[in-house]
């Protein structure tokens, strides 16, 4: 497309544009996470260099009247809440597009149904959730109500994913194991499950880290007890202080770590693999 | 190895098999029944309730109803609410599109636009408030905007309207959705053969006619589904709107949660079955344009 | 030992297989040919029970297992594709079926290992026992996948186009290894193929399927000289097939007339085996010779099939006449295109199928219908 350099050209660098207009804010937090404390507030000019605010959030600053984030207890909680999501979402997921393996009546009932889960706005559903558990006298808690919401929330996502690996998926090898006399049970723990892992890992990815960062639903369901969203939404009403921008760029490379994990995994299993199935491949048909 | 006492009775057996599928579905099926379509149903039907001040009676009545569309307060959230959906969507197309076009169309090394796409994507790393908060020292009245516009000498006095009013809670929803709306239109665009373009420069058409006659049909599916992301993600949207308008400006979501904090069961309800609808018709328009399962 | 009664099944109102019955001896080859889309895969996974048929039953060793599961079943199924387990070395992939079987699992690892090392053998990968399955070629994967099955020892083995994606060399030594696998273990194999050479040269029995229907069942050499039906005899593509009618004694196609035994009154085709007809000079061949059949046509092209060449010949309707000539009985010869050639063979070669596609044989007895 030679005629359309100027286009090209033009497109480049709105494009630049658009990536600072993304990253600006995080910068400037990143840069304002190093102001001095306690005494310097979340704005410019940086009135001395320090890493205050981090010491602040990991509880070795000393005392001031800036209370610190509850990140101890609600960074636990978040991370088990997580945790759990992922477990049950990834297994719902796996088993409901096993399911859509075979071609049944209502599928597309189904379908919409487990996606509404991800279209429905939090707020809503939390809402609901809180009105059903005000009407029949259940406690709201982090692990009972928003916990269930976070399953309904992230389970169509995990679904998803497995859904597009069953897609790919050679159902051969499943049909050759069990003419070789092994139970359906058994084909899919040592045959089906391995082959689909890496799909799995990116389901249990996904499912975690919508659970981590969700809250909109735990707002309504979570109770007393606060997640680290809740801890920092929390925040909001009152004046903000640069511990928070700390806290943010914490927990940013808490999640490059999580990724890191994740892509090392992959690579692993991707590596397993390839080591099994390339090489040599002379006459392969 | 444990369960092959099971395997004794083939007809039985049998049986299970050729309704696996359905055993496999009763657990998500069930999950989303209940937590998912009952708190929903149970929103309905308490929008009905009798409200007094401190709690709600099962007597029906459409008291609750009445009172919305009488309030100035609720159904200008309401209209506040569409106004700003309407806005953040025309934006985030605004900006979206042209990146989705240079990412999905003009750069044709897979790598560069794999690099790209995940550049877009890493902001989703950090936590949705934590990105919602660090627009408050980008638009303050001493914040990065104003201290650079003023340096560059474009201004002389700090713009005061950027923080706290709805502009912020514009700008802050567009950066935080646009992404939504990018990811898409790349998706389709990328899959534009590029013999299809060829074609129509030899047969002479001007870029700006190729553009307008097979690239953006195309893309439209991207755009349909990105419009979808968008709009449910803004409508249901408060926590953008609270901290980047100091509580100024109350979008329904915002009316939700300040109604069920003073026990207002029943209005919240009523709003929540607002919000239903209005979600419902626009998605419901918008699929009309694009078959969701296909593109997915 | 096993036994198919009146299996039928249809995919979208299709019918994939439809009143199929046979039953598989102990001990027994048994070759099944089909072209592609005649229904044979389907077959196989219904004996298999990766699906389950519409009507029919199919009994194996006197019990009726036509609902039973396919782990249950013990019946061997060797995939088109092999589907080798992508995450599992060669050893891995042979022992599965020991160690995950459903009932008798065999949990001593000496014994894995040993069945193993022996079926490596017999199958001739002694070496490779610790590759990866991506590791290994197209027919070293075959033979895994043939291992894999072998060793869990099944009553009957199914063999889904075995030889299909080999090159011409393996595939030959295949053929051999293949029967001599199967005497060794003394298992009965159901050896699907759309290749004719294969079926009847590997099968003690073969069964020719057309559309989804069992058209004959018999022995090869049997099959070979005088198939049921002219179906039959296309789907051998050994033979060329003239249609026409029979008038006073003779037979009457396009420009030709040739002389028909006096049983066939009502012959509608006419076929002789390709390899049962010699080519010489216009002119040579004794026109009044009673035995013998000829008559004239031009040469179009040759085609070389190692031990063999196929001449093809045009008729003066345009149809293609073959003869097939064996290069241990004579050099070929090169003929010019267009050239015109005497064609000529005993009248006691030629079979004759009634209209409706059955034999017509000596005794004046139909033996099979379409």
């Amino acid at each position: 497309m030679h005629h359309l350099v100027k286009a090209r050209w033009a497109l480049a660098a709105f494009t630049a544009l658009f990536l600072i207009f993304l990253y600006g804010p995080f910068v400037v937090m990143g840069i304002l996470s190093f102001q001095q404390g306690p005494e310097g507030g979340p704005q410019f000019p940086i009135i001395e260099w320090s890493t205050y605010w981090y010491e602040h959030v990991v509880g070795i600053a000393p005392a001031s009247r800036i209370a610190p984030l509850p990140v101890g207890e609600a960074l636990i909680r978040s991370l088990t809440l997580a945790f759990a999501t992922m477990i049950v979402s990834t297994i719902l997921g796996t088993m409901t597009a096993q399911a859509f393996r075979t071609k049944f009546k209502g599928s597309g009932f189904v379908f919409y149904l487990v996606v509404l889960g991800m279209m429905v706005p939090g707020v809503l559903l939390g809402l609901g959730m809180s009105l059903v558990a005000h009407q029949f006298g259940i406690d709201r808690n982090w692990w009972s109500t928003a916990f269930v919401l976070h399953v309904v929330y992230t389970f169509p996502f995990a679904f998803l994913v497995m859904l597009a690996i069953f897609n790919r998926f050679d159902s051969s090898v499943e049909e050759a194991s069990l003419a070789l006399g092994v139970s359906p049970r058994r084909t899919f723990q040592k045959v089906t499950f391995p082959i689909i892992f890496p799909g799995i890992l990116s389901a249990m990815l996904f499912a975690f880290t919508l659970s981590y960062d969700e809250f909109p639903r735990t707002l309504f369901t979570g109770g007393s007890e606060v997640t680290m969203p809740l801890a920092i939404y929390g925040t909001f009403s009152v004046e903000i202080h640069p511990n928070l921008f700390a806290f943010g760029v914490l927990t940013t490379l808490f999640s490059f770590a999580l990724l890191s994990v994740y892509a090392i995994l992959m690579g692993l299993s991707a590596r397993r693999l390839s080591v099994r199935s390339t090489g040599i491949q002379e006459d392969a048909a | 190895m444990t369960l092959n006492s099971n395997d004794r009775n083939a007809d039985q057996r049998s049986y299970f098999e050729r309704f696996s599928h359905y055993y496999l579905l009763v657990p998500g099926v069930t999950w989303m029944a209940l937590f998912l379509i009952v708190p929903l149903l149970m929103m309905v039907y308490v929008s009905f309730w009798t409200q007094t001040t401190f709690a709600i009676h099962s007597e029906l009545t459409t008291k609750s109803w009445v009172t919305f569309f009488s309030s100035e307060t609720y159904f200008g959230a309401l209209l506040r609410t569409i106004r700003i959906w309407l806005t953040v969507l025309f934006f985030t197309f605004l900006l979206g599109y042209p990146v989705a076009l240079y990412i999905g169309l003009f750069v044709r090394s897979k790598t560069i636009q794999t690099v790209l796409l995940v550049a877009c994507v890493i902001p989703f790393w950090t936590s949705f408030l934590i990105r919602v908060l660090a627009w408050r020292p980008m638009l303050g009245k001493e914040g990065a905007v104003n201290l650079v516009l003023q340096k560059l000498g474009i201004i002389s006095q700090p713009i005061e309207v950027l923080l706290f009013t709805e502009l912020a809670v514009v700008i802050g929803m567009v950066q935080i959705y646009v992404v939504f709306m990018v990811g898409p239109i790349a998706f389709m665009l990328s899959r534009i053969d590029g013999s299809l373009l060829e074609a129509a420069r030899d047969i002479g058409a001007k870029p700006f006619t190729t553009f307008r006659k097979i690239i953006f049909p195309l893309s439209l599916p991207g755009v349909t589904v990105g419009a979808i992301f968008v709009s449910v993600m803004v409508l249901g949207e408060f926590a953008t709107a609270s901290a980047l308008s100091g509580r100024k400006v109350n979008m329904l979501g915002n009316i939700i949660v300040t109604q069920v904090g003073s026990l207002k069961w029943a209005f919240a309800a009523v709003i929540g079955v607002v919000l239903t609808i209005v979600i419902a018709i626009i998605i419901t328009a918008l699929l009309r344009l694009v078959n969701l399962r296909e593109e997915l | 030992m096993l036994e198919l009664v009146d299996f039928g099944k249809s995919y979208d109102g299709v019918n994939a297989i439809q009143n199929v019955s046979f039953n598989v001896n102990e001990d027994e080859y048994l070759t099944l040919l089909g072209p592609s889309g005649s229904g044979k895969t389907v077959l196989l996974r219904l004996i298999a029970g990766l699906d389950r048929p519409d009507t029919g039953r199919i009994i194996l060793n006197g019990q009726d297992i036509t609902t039973m599961p396919t782990h249950l079943r013990g019946i061997g199924f060797v995939q088109q594709k092999y589907a080798l387990f992508p995450h599992m070395s060669v050893r891995q992939n042979i022992s599965f079926g020991l160690i995950n079987h459903h009932s008798s699992p065999i949990r001593d690892e000496k014994k894995v290992n040993y069945l193993c090392d022996e079926m490596l053998d017999i199958v001739g990968l002694s070496g490779l026992a610790d590759r990866g399955v991506g590791q290994i070629s197209g027919g070293q994967k075959q033979r895994v996948s043939l291992a894999r099955t072998l060793v869990t020892k099944p009553k009957l083995c199914l063999l889904d186009e075995p030889l299909g994606a080999l090159d011409a060399n393996l595939r030959e030594r295949m053929t051999v290894e293949l029967r001599d696998i199967r005497t060794t273990l003394g298992v009965s194999f159901i050896h699907v193929t759309g290749n004719e050479d294969e079926a009847l040269g590997m099968g003690d029995r073969m069964i020719v399927l057309d559309k989804g229907c069992v058209i004959q069942i018999e022995e090869p050499n049997k099959l070979f000289a005088m198939p049921a039906s002219v179906k039959v005899a296309r789907h051998v593509n050994s033979y060329n097939i003239l249609s026409g009618s029979t008038e006073n004694n003779s037979f009457v196609f396009a420009d030709y007339k040739l002389p028909m035994a006096a049983y066939a009154k009502s012959a509608a085709f006419y076929v002789v085996g390709i390899d049962k007809v010699t080519i010489e000079k216009v002119g040579s061949v004794k026109r009044k010779a009673k035995d013998i059949t000829s008559f004239e046509a031009k040469f179009v092209d040759a085609e070389f099939m190692g031990s063999r060449v196929v001449y093809q010949f045009e008729l003066a309707d345009g149809q293609i006449f073959e003869v097939e000539r064996h290069l241990s009985r004579e050099t070929p010869v090169d003929y010019k295109a267009g050239e015109v050639r005497c064609l000529s063979w005993k009248a006691a070669d030629v079979l004759a199928f009634a209209s409706d596609g059955g034999l017509i044989n000596e005794n004046a007895k139909i033996r099979g219908t379409v």
